[in-house]
């Protein structure tokens, strides 16, 4: 029962990662680098959530202004940073992201100084099923994490601009061929992820606190679970942030609570030493 | 073209080694002094270390204001120290190497100061600190170069340990932030329950920067401990306090004075009722306060006893600023001998900067700070009282001091 209950405090924990993970492969399935400004991204999200939180006194409407305003603001950098660097390497992108990241460490630690703030939310004690105790506030942001996954997913799979992405992540040059717009994917593009991220900060920032650096932090992990998931693989990156969530709880019996951390590096040696494409990626990739 | 190469070479040479003693020249002869301000502006310092360095500022525009130490003015170089040794040996190598300051000032976390350290004994310059690690008032580590404005965390353990004796607390679980000053605080706590004949029923280590720590609560909570004393920061245990509030289960908590600060009290709200914990205290009956609250009010929009290690910073900068007019030199080997004159006793008491500079034409003096009253002893450490808070109604409330 031990187990499953730590089983459960790693799903809670792999969503957020699960969820940053999917913004960066979206980002390097279809604009082509690695976004290192991912994590500074769910700050923003998170931010904005707090501020949206504070003027309408609703958590509610306050994850629903985040979403947009992080949607609209990740079109912004990709207009303002990103397009002008397309067709150069994916180095210089990947240093134009580091850049935009900085900025927006160091515009958030300006406009809100570097205290932590906390989410508003209602402390309450958890679900009894026998021994498992199941947080509400967790059933929460699970329910709205599964409603941000089933709305990108929605869109990548099932709409036309969505589709449309998937040709470029595919083959872009096949994909102009075909009279697809690049610029319409790119600001679709955008805006999912921004909207994504947004969604993985906040849950961020209620379930700890939100301080310029918070999302920074989970970079690393984002990453590692982008890549074993198969890098550009949008389930894929879902299921690595779950199961190296679960992974690193299950393992503190017998690995301790510091070295947890590592074992999740441990994982991702493993998966790519076997299975080079991560998860669910292809070998072939971007060719 | 070898010869021309070389000549080259060793013009430019001749020209960076002229300009560097130029440079060293200026800063020894009768430029402006220079002391590096090394605090934790973000990291888990972040709560304190802005303010610590603006009071660095501001103690050295009072001391300007008084007409300078030894005929000169006084220039603050101000780094961050990202509460990270990595990004505090960057930032000291800076301070030493480019700004040749004369002296660092400020830094927080333990394993910051232990990092920086080393490069201030080797560029033969005075650190004065807050950390608790005990290595610090180890002599051979420090090279007589550390002064301590805080308390060893030796001490801090036995007052935890008191603290736990007189709630009568039976079983007690510790919880540390994996680095030297929250390891260190959990173990030498354990250190002194245990010699009062008591155990410790868990213990867990855990790591910063996660999203949740559940699993590291459940085992604690499962050896159903009457309270669990932390080594831990204020973002980490408001994170702790929260989860553990909604596990349902009792227990009390007693948490470092650096983390119950009131923004943790205002994020974890009625949840941190209750909560003991016990920290040095703002000298608020000294005269010398009154100054330092000025400062703080007019930089920070708060009253000064909000910021205890604000407090100490600028203690520091006062206490270094009478060393070296009593030094009546910028020669960093008198000006560390000096320290201890000006702040301990014998001598006549002084409280502020400028009527410190006139009593030392008239003999010694013996500078009491805002933060305490500065007796430094041979290992350069000083001997403060505690003040033990519980939270009731959304503030801390004094309960009783200890002297450990």
């Amino acid at each position: 029962m031990y187990y499953i209950q730590l089983a459960l405090n790693g799903l809670s924990q792999g969503l957020v990662v699960g969820l940053a993970a999917l913004g960066i492969t979206l980002v390097f399935g279809i604009a082509r680098f690695a976004n290192a400004s991912a994590g500074d991204g769910l700050t923003f999200g998170a931010y904005l959530a707090l501020v949206g939180q504070r003027i309408t006194d609703s958590l509610l409407l306050g994850v629903g202004f985040s979403i947009i305003v992080s949607a609209l603001a990740n079109v912004l950098s990709y207009k303002l940073v990103f397009k002008k660097l397309a067709g150069r390497s994916s180095v210089a992108l990947l240093v134009g992201s580091i850049g935009l990241g900085f900025l927006v460490r160091g515009a958030l630690g300006v406009v809100f100084g570097h205290q932590q703030e906390v989410f508003n939310v209602q402390l309450v004690a958890p679900y009894r099923i026998g021994e498992l105790a199941i947080s509400i506030l967790d059933l929460q942001m699970a329910s709205v994490a599964a409603l941000a996954l089933a709305a990108t997913f929605g869109t990548l799979y099932f709409t036309s601009i969505g589709r449309q992405m998937r040709a470029v992540a595919d083959n872009l040059e096949l994909a102009r061929v075909c009279g697809i717009h690049p610029e319409r994917v790119m600001i679709a593009l955008w805006s999912l992820v921004g909207a994504v991220t947004a969604v993985a900060g906040l849950i961020l920032g209620i379930k700890t606190v939100v301080s310029p650096e918070a999302g920074w932090e989970m970079l690393l992990p984002a990453f590692a679970a982008a890549i074993l998931g198969g890098i550009g693989s949008p389930v894929g990156a879902v299921l690595a942030g779950l199961l190296l969530g679960v992974a690193q709880e299950v393992s503190t019996p017998f690995v301790g609570f510091s070295y947890k951390i590592a074992l999740s590096f441990v994982v991702i040696l493993f998966v790519l030493l076997v299975r080079p494409s991560g998860l669910l990626g292809r070998i072939e990739g971007v060719r | 073209m070898q010869m021309n190469r070389r000549s080259f070479v060793t013009a430019v040479g001749a020209g960076i080694t002229l300009s560097a003693t130029s440079k060293w020249a200026l800063a020894q002869g009768t430029g402006p002094i220079r002391i590096g301000a090394l605090n934790p502006v973000t990291g888990a310092g972040s709560p304190y270390g802005s303010g610590m360095q603006k009071m660095i500022l501001a103690a050295a525009d009072a001391v300007n204001a008084a007409g300078g130490v030894a005929g000169r003015q006084i220039q603050i170089f101000a780094e961050d120290d990202q509460t990270n040794p990595q990004a505090g040996v960057l930032a000291a190598k800076k301070l030493i190497e480019v700004n040749k300051v004369q002296a660092i000032l400020g830094t927080w976390a333990s394993g910051v100061t232990l990092a920086v350290l080393p490069l201030c004994k080797a560029a033969n310059i005075p650190i004065l600190h807050t950390s608790g690690a005990p290595d610090l008032s180890d002599l051979k580590v420090t090279g007589g170069w550390g002064y301590r404005f805080h308390t060893p965390n030796g001490r801090t353990g036995r007052c935890y340990a008191e603290m736990c004796k007189k709630e009568g607390f039976k079983r007690v679980a510790t919880m540390a932030f994996n680095n030297a000053s929250g390891l260190g605080l959990t173990e030498v706590f354990a250190k002194a329950w245990k010699e009062m004949g008591n155990e410790i029923v868990e213990k867990v280590v855990y790591e910063p920067n996660q999203t949740s720590y559940r699993s590291e609560l459940m085992k604690v909570l499962a050896a159903k401990p009457d309270a669990i004393v932390t080594g831990s920061y204020y973002a980490d245990s408001t994170i702790l306090m929260r989860e553990w509030f909604q596990t349902g289960q009792k227990t009390r908590w007693v948490i470092p004075g650096h983390a119950t600060t009131p923004e943790f009290i205002k994020a974890v709200g009625s949840v941190a009722e209750g909560v003991l914990t016990a920290d040095l205290v703002v000298a608020k009956e000294s005269p010398s306060y009154a100054p330092f609250d000025e400062a703080y009010r007019k930089q920070m929009g708060q009253s000064g006893d909000s910021n205890i290690y604000a407090a100490m910073t600028w203690d520091m900068l006062i206490a270094l600023a009478l060393a070296i007019e009593a030094a009546g030199s910028v020669n960093t080997t008198e000006v560390n001998k000096s320290i201890r004159v000006v702040a301990n006793p014998p001598g006549a008491t002084v409280h502020v900067f400028a009527d410190g500079k006139k009593k030392l034409k008239e003999g010694k003096i013996d500078y009491y700070g805002c933060s305490s009253v500065l007796n430094f002893d041979d290992n350069g450490d000083i001997t403060p009282d505690f003040g033990v808070y519980k939270i009731e109604s959304g503030a801390l409330a004094r309960q009783y001091t200890l002297r450990i």
